[in-house]
């Protein structure tokens, strides 16, 4: 469990690093990707609904006290987003290896516009609805491209932290 | 793959994990920068400011690399453009020696030294905001070095500042700065040579907005924007006058005869920036 822990602590804080530092350079006309977006994405898709949700939250928070913003929208958006495609990936029985690929492009799509939606609401952005549509679209198109690279990596690490079981017949 | 879980304890954590973001996002929201939640905040930009600073010494000429890589077509042109730009302030520096004695006679004899140059905190940008909708930087100095809140952000140098934006969040150790092409940001604006005011409203990644000009002002291409210093009731503006925020791009007549509306290219690549003065202003007048 410790082990867990610190692997998704680690992933967290490497996120957020690269993001605010190497990522925010290299960007898709003008647009960055959301790789929290990505890792809670990808953790919901092999974990399923409940661990998406809790590292959609925490990573999530962490992300929201980085920022000079009204706290807990990414949380929110995360947790709904994690819980969501790790339910539907409970139905999706396609074999098809760019599935995930497929998930993030759309799951962020849909998370970056419901962030969109809730800051709105709380009257912190003020965007034009093109503009709003543009960044969703072109973060989504990203995180998408990035996904091969990031998917085998992410894999990698959650499956070498997962707690060992002992099935016994 | 996928490993099952009870549905009803799945519920049940999602319904936590959103109240407590909720509950958050009021309490945030409620009690805003003197609140416990923006405390943790300035924690959390102290704890990360070493490690940004760490990542960003050994990222940065791979991120200029790729940035250099995106940037390589319209490279040519830019390098054509400033060719000619050149050979303009070479002219316009030949006149400078006369230019600055009346100038610096002038500012001695209103008094107006201390407001144009005040001292300055000199900072390394260490980050880049998170979020596609905010256009903000991370310095790596903050109050310990005697950065606050709302402070000018400037690059260049004190004498010849060109504005960057202004700080918004203050820890220990570093500041969070909110760039003037950010869409939250205002500007009080002056156009250089026909002397009218207006209001310079960040864009996103594009040229900035000066809204409120006077109808029917002549206006030259290229024409210098500086920011325009005001008091309200002994209280100064967030930004000393004369502080470079760019040229002039376009001109487009509003939709009624009350304004007109200039774009303004700023005047500094934002994704270059490396060094920043924070301008140590006071805000209370006298």
């Amino acid at each position: 469990m410790l082990r867990r822990t610190l692997a998704l602590t680690g992933v967290i804080v490497t996120c957020l690093l690269l993001q605010s530092t190497v990522f925010s350079q290299v960007k898709l006309l003008g647009v960055r990707p959301e790789l929290m977006y990505i890792v809670t994405i990808v953790l919901a898709i092999l974990e399923g609904p409940g661990e998406g949700a809790a590292v959609g939250f925490a990573g999530g928070m962490a992300q929201d006290f980085l920022l000079d913003q009204p706290k807990g929208i990414t949380a929110l958006t995360l947790t709904l987003l994690g819980y969501t495609v790790g339910l539907a990936r409970q139905y999706i029985v396609s074999p098809s290896p760019i599935l995930p690929t497929m998930l993030v492009g759309v799951g962020t799509f849909a998370g970056v516009i419901f962030y969109e939606i809730v800051s709105f609401l709380l009257g912190q952005l003020d965007d034009p609805l093109t503009f709003s549509i543009r960044v969703a679209f072109l973060t989504a198109v990203y995180c998408a491209v990035l996904t091969p690279l990031v998917y085998p990596i992410l894999r990698r690490i959650f499956e070498g932290s997962r707690p060992r079981r002992v099935v016994r017949f | 793959m996928v490993t099952r879980q009870r549905p009803r304890s799945t519920r049940l954590l999602v319904v936590v994990l959103v109240s407590i973001s909720l509950a958050v996002i009021t309490l945030d929201y409620r009690e805003g920068q003197d609140g416990p939640l923006a405390g943790l905040g300035r924690i959390a930009l102290a704890a990360m400011a070493p490690l940004q600073k760490a990542v960003t010494t050994v990222t940065r000429p791979i991120g200029d690399f790729f940035s250099g890589l995106v940037h390589l077509p319209s490279l040519e042109d830019e390098n054509r453009r400033l060719q000619v730009e050149n050979d303009e302030l070479r002219s316009v520096i030949a006149r400078q020696p006369d230019l600055r004695n009346q100038v610096q006679e002038l500012a001695d004899l209103l008094g107006l030294k201390e407001s144009l140059a005040p001292s300055s905190v000199p900072a390394i940008v260490i980050a880049n905001g998170l979020s596609n909708f905010r256009y903000t930087i991370t310095i790596d100095q903050g109050s310990a070095a005697g950065v606050e809140l709302d402070q000018p952000v400037v690059t260049g140098s004190a004498e010849a500042p060109i504005l960057i934006g202004r700080v918004v969040a203050v820890s220990l150790v570093s500041a969070e700065v909110q760039l003037i092409i950010d869409r939250n940001s205002a500007v009080a604006g002056r156009l250089s040579i026909s002397h009218q005011t207006g209001l310079v409203e960040g864009q996103g990644e594009g040229d900035l907005r000066m809204s409120l000009v006077v109808p029917g002002t002549t206006i030259e291409g290229n024409e210098t924007v500086v920011t325009q210093g005001y008091e309200v009731n002994g209280q100064r503006g967030l930004y000393p006058p004369g502080l470079v925020i760019g040229q002039v791009s376009q001109v487009i007549p509003g939709a009624s005869d009350l304004q007109e509306f200039v774009t303004v290219r700023p005047a500094v690549d934002f994704a270059a920036l490396e060094f920043v003065l924070v301008l140590q202003t006071q805000r209370a007048g006298g």
